[in-house]
């Protein structure tokens, strides 16, 4: 018992090493590099939301750009059409986000699985994507909706530096959140779902319950990343929501690991940071995401995170997916 | 671990002392015999197909460099990817801006990567001169350093329905468009100056992208009757529609946008007599493959032999040779202030390319204010300035 939690401690100690080193990174960085820098906190919000559905979960779900572009739209219509600052925009799109979680978990609860699931939820964030697209009064069309940018509650949001102190805030505070909840009863009836639907239920677990509580959380995250990347990018468009983009956040969740919280992070980091040494090659970034994904598939299965798992056993998550 | 609040705070202090946007270096990207210009563009993705601008503007920049550069400085081209996504695009501003510093910015096709990039160049303050994307919004309002070298979308739409009343007679005018912005930035102006001259589409009907036939659309027309049609469609769509009007006998003359090529509509429909009625915008001087531009055509393929030419290839050159007329007119002793007053000073320039001239003010940063159009005269397409007159 002692071991066990020393274990735990020395972790939790671990995981919040990172973002102290990361409150250095500024003095590092030109606007570039802390533009990227932010796009990774971002993308770590969103790889691990996604990962909670597919990986934690088990569901075939790819609504998670519904949820992005969800978040990003509530968070540009409250800030530029209802005027609310920045940060008080934040809550209401991830509460937007878990809306969409909530409507995206009704097909799963009507017994659509796998192939088909994919299916509907990629045909749910297209819907959304004709709607940001054809409501232009609310949205701005293909035109864009611009996000306001001025002093919220005294702070500077137009610097990076200022929105990545933010996001890094953000982002731990939700990555906590989500450790804590998959370390919870709620958490263990989630890994018992992917597990074995049917047997979980025949221990008395509301499954439909937990189903529902995992899309909505996970779409209550990458809902608050729509709102951060409204602010990065200073405008959303329709086109930032697409195919594309789901593309690259289910890569992203492949190479960190499936259902591993260090790997959501891990390959949000990786799959930001390395297309940028890859600029200077147009087209390369196509090919370099697909071979990415094909070595790490073929090489460690498991993505990033258990590399980190093989240096310790302190890295080593109980809802992992084997 | 023991952790002090007080150290935590002393290097957040200093991250952010070293933040905050650095003010813009007037001579930032210059050296004593080169000016690095950074060029951005869809070099990947769907929309690829775009960069044939920018491609076409950095052979005209070698072209300058091989005749000896301006006054006596070589232009060095960064390029940089956007991808036709505007968060891709703000990070390649970003990374030409403050990482590979350079003097300033020339090209951007996707109006809402250009857009998006907007309020981080006006920002940084170097001079952008955009060579592609079409959108209003970037060079309305004007400000100081950003310049729009190709016609606008109110340009454009425009320019169709002044070639819709140059056609004798022209009373009833009807509009079949997508119901997308796209569609609605060449209508909505051209509407704007029918109603300025006392005309009222007859129809107004939408054609939904992806739709593979437009019986229900000829139908209405045919009963509408009208003189001029006023067609908002992709290259797929428009080829779908002039068939099926010739299917349903309709022989009204139709105008199109900058968005469809004449010689690909004819290639998509197959036969001469279902586009003989058919007009585009037209931006250039020439056909594509006319005498006036064989020499930019030569000069492409000069520096990129496997280059495949089409409409865009041709599109930011206009604004290269204003830029150099610029830049040449700014003296060696190089600013970027230097640039962008005399880029304000810029009038009537014939690029020798653009069938507009380019006139810059400090009022009015939208240089290219016409477009010419093309269509098909006896079998040949033809560049015209009006109905039934050649340009």
């Amino acid at each position: 018992m002692q071991t066990s939690t020393g274990t735990l401690s020395k972790r939790r100690r671990i995981f919040w090493l990172v973002p102290l080193i990361a409150l250095a990174l500024p003095l590092l960085t030109n606007p570039y590099t802390q533009f990227i820098a932010n796009a990774m906190l971002i993308y770590t919000l969103v790889t691990l939301g996604f990962s909670v559905v597919i990986g934690n979960l088990g569901q075939l779900a790819f609504a998670n750009t519904a949820f992005f572009g969800i978040g990003a739209y509530a968070s540009a219509i409250a800030s530029t059409n209802l005027g609310l600052p920045w940060l008080a925009t934040v809550p209401l799109a991830g509460l937007a986000g878990a809306f969409g979680g909530f409507l995206a978990s009704a097909a799963a609860l009507r017994g659509i699985r796998l192939y088909y699931l994919a299916i509907v939820t990629m045909a749910f964030g297209e819907l959304m994507r004709w709607f940001y697209t054809h409501t232009g009064v609310l949205t701005g069309g293909t035109d864009g909706l611009p996000v306001s940018r001025e002093r919220d509650f005294g702070l500077a949001l137009t610097s990076d530096t200022v929105q990545f102190y933010v996001f890094l805030i953000i982002t731990c505070l939700l990555v906590a959140g989500t450790v804590n909840l998959l370390r919870s009863r709620i958490g263990r009836a989630i890994i018992a779902v992917r597990e074995n639907e049917i047997a979980t239920a025949s221990l008395g677990i509301p499954t439909s319950q937990i189903i529902v509580t995992a899309f909505m959380w996970s779409g209550f995250i990458v809902g608050i990343a729509g709102a951060m990347f409204a602010l990065h990018t200073g405008r959303v468009f329709p086109e930032s929501f697409g195919l594309t983009q789901l593309i690259v956040n289910f890569a992203m969740v492949l190479v960190g690991g499936l259902g591993s919280v260090a790997g959501a992070v891990l390959g949000a980091v990786a799959l930001t940071a390395l297309p940028e040494y890859v600029r200077a090659f147009p087209g390369m970034e196509e090919i370099f995401f697909g071979v990415i994904v094909m070595v790490v598939l073929l090489v460690m299965p498991k993505g990033l995170a258990s590399l980190l798992a093989r240096v310790s056993p302190i890295f080593q998550q109980r809802y992992h997916r084997d | 671990m023991k952790f002090k609040p007080k150290k935590l705070g002393l290097l957040v202090g200093l991250a952010l002392a070293a933040t905050g946007s650095a003010a813009a270096d007037e001579t930032t990207g210059l050296t004593d015999d080169s000016i690095k210009i950074g060029v951005m563009g869809p070099f990947s993705g769907n929309a690829s197909s775009y960069s044939k601008a920018e491609i076409g503007l950095m052979a005209f920049y070698q072209m300058i460099n091989d005749e000896g550069g301006i006054n006596g400085r070589k232009i060095v081209a960064v390029q940089e990817d956007t991808g036709c996504d505007p968060a891709k695009a703000l990070a390649a501003a970003k990374k030409l801006i403050h990482q590979d510093e350079v003097f300033m910015l020339h090209g951007n096709s996707c109006s809402g990567a250009a857009v998006a990039i907007k309020p981080e160049i006006v920002d940084a303050g170097l001079p952008w001169i955009v060579a592609h994307a079409v959108s209003d919004t970037i060079s309305v309002p004007p400000v100081e350093n950003i310049f729009h070298g190709v016609p606008t979308g109110n340009t454009n739409g425009e320019a169709m329905a002044a070639f819709v009343l140059s056609k004798p007679d022209t009373k009833k005018v009807a509009i079949v468009e997508h119901s997308n912005d796209w569609a609605h930035s060449y209508s909505n102006p051209a509407r704007a100056y029918l109603k300025g001259h006392g005309i009222e589409p007859v129809a107004e009907l939408v054609m939904e992208r992806g739709q593979t036939d437009a019986t229900a659309q000829v139908l209405k027309l045919r009963q509408a009757n009208p003189d001029f049609i006023i067609g908002a469609l992709y290259e797929a769509e428009t080829a779908i529609f002039l068939r099926d009007m010739k299917k349903y006998g309709l022989d009204t003359p139709v105008m199109g946008t900058a968005g469809t090529d004449l010689e690909n509509t004819l290639k998509r429909v197959g036969d001469l007599d279902t586009v003989k009625n058919y007009f585009v915008l037209h931006p250039y001087v020439d056909n594509l493959d006319g005498p006036l531009m064989k020499k930019w055509a030569d000069m492409i393929h000069k520096y990129y032999p496997d280059e495949e030419l089409t409409n865009f290839s041709y599109i930011s050159i206009g604004s290269g040779v204003a830029l150099v007329e610029a830049l040449k007119a700014a003296g060696p002793d190089l600013t970027r202030s230097k640039v962008m007053a005399e880029l304000d000073k810029i009038e009537n320039l014939d690029t020798g390319i653009l069938s507009s001239t380019i006139t810059w003010s400090p009022e009015e940063h939208r240089g290219a204010k016409s477009s010419a159009v093309a269509g098909f005269v006896d079998g040949q397409p033809t560049v015209l300035k009006a109905w039934n007159t050649p340009y």
